[in-house]
């Protein structure tokens, strides 16, 4: 199932889409301010833009689209920006997540309004880092349980065609 | 009008429950549960809390299904049957379950009642005073990111230990496997 080929239709759609996606989930995760979502959902569909791709196209065409330690990084960028921006109101002598002490632009509504654009970006990242994460590990033991080697691209597919691993190799 | 529509979805959940525990293909059932997601992401809708609904559509529908579908793929496919004995002593304490369940809920105040306990406290405040204080018209957002900040805090490390605690787990295996 991992980066095997289903068909050059699911192939270009999903490609097409899949900058979408990643757009919406950024959209969602900076519109939190005003309608329905925030960084929780942005992150959980920024991250299924990137489980598309890493289903449908081989492993290494995916991992060079997003590299598999990026998900850790993401994870731990995400979660210290959102502790740091914690930490630094703190010692700029307000309360823990007391964002008009942090040096942002206008009046202290304003600076509230983008401590929250911060801190929902810090969880964006996180989210989507975590739940790549769990995907591709979980894409680790499916490939090293069918006994194939992870790093090979097209290794999991017991049923594909000659013809199409051989369209998808180019 | 909207009763009927809560109904109809409530209907269909607890179809769609009861056809997940009955298929056997164990792919069927995720599919089945991705189904029960969106179902009640919609119910989530109606009751006005679209925040949850998207959470609970987006990850509950689509991500939490592949994860799932992909460690299905990973053990076998067909669910293996369990004794008749469990099945007979779950029956009465799911049903004594169901109508205490039944029997609290009806002292519960109703949806959207303005003198529910639930908001005599600070909430209407923070309803008020979000544009003010944050420049934000979405209350949801502010109470989440501001004023309880620390909880979302506490989710986001969360989200981050699971993640740290399935990787822990499955590199074991991993390694145990390449290393036999």
């Amino acid at each position: 199932m991992i980066g095997t080929n289903p068909s050059s239709n699911v192939r270009t759609v999903s490609v097409l889409v899949v900058p979408f996606v990643l757009m919406f989930g950024i959209y969602v995760a900076a519109h939190g301010h005003y309608g329905p979502g925030g960084g929780f959902a942005g992150g959980v569909i920024a991250a299924v833009a990137v489980v598309v791709v890493r289903m449908i196209v081989p492993r290494t065409l995916s991992e060079r689209f997003f590299p598999p330690s990026l998900a850790l990084w993401l994870m731990i960028i995400g979660v210290g920006l959102y502790v740091g921006i914690a930490l630094a109101s703190l010692f700029l002598g307000g309360n823990l997540l007391d964002y008009d002490e942090l040096p942002l632009p206008g009046d202290p509504a304003q600076q509230r309004y983008y401590g929250i654009l911060l801190v929902e970006f810090g969880v964006l990242l996180g989210v989507c880092g975590a739940m790549v994460y769990i995907f591709d590990l979980l894409a680790d033991v499916l490939s090293s349980s069918t006994g194939d080697v992870p790093q090979q691209p097209l290794s999991t597919s017991g049923d594909s065609s000659p013809a199409s691993d051989a369209e998808a190799s180019r | 009008m909207s009763w009927a529509f809560d109904l109809i979805l409530l209907a269909l959940l607890v179809a769609s429950a009861v056809v997940a525990l009955r298929v056997r293909q164990l792919v069927a059932t995720v599919a089945v549960l991705a189904v029960y997601s969106l179902l009640s992401a919609l119910l989530f809708a109606n009751m006005g809390a679209v925040d949850v609904a998207y959470v609970e559509a987006v990850l509950g529908s689509a991500l939490s299904g592949v994860l799932m579908l992909v460690a299905v793929l990973i053990t076998d496919n067909v669910r293996t049957s369990r004794s008749s004995r469990a099945q007979w002593f779950a029956i009465p304490v799911v049903t004594a379950v169901v109508v205490l369940l039944m029997i609290g809920t009806s002292g519960l105040p109703d949806r959207g009642d303005p003198n529910a306990p639930a908001m005599e406290g600070v909430a209407a405040d923070y309803v008020e005073r979000s544009l003010a204080d944050t420049d934000t018209p979405n209350p949801v957002t502010s109470i989440l990111a501001d004023y309880r900040g620390t909880d979302t805090m506490g989710e986001t490390a969360v989200v981050f230990t699971a993640a740290l605690a399935v990787g822990l787990i499955l590199r074991r295996g991993l390694r145990q496997a390449t290393t036999p």
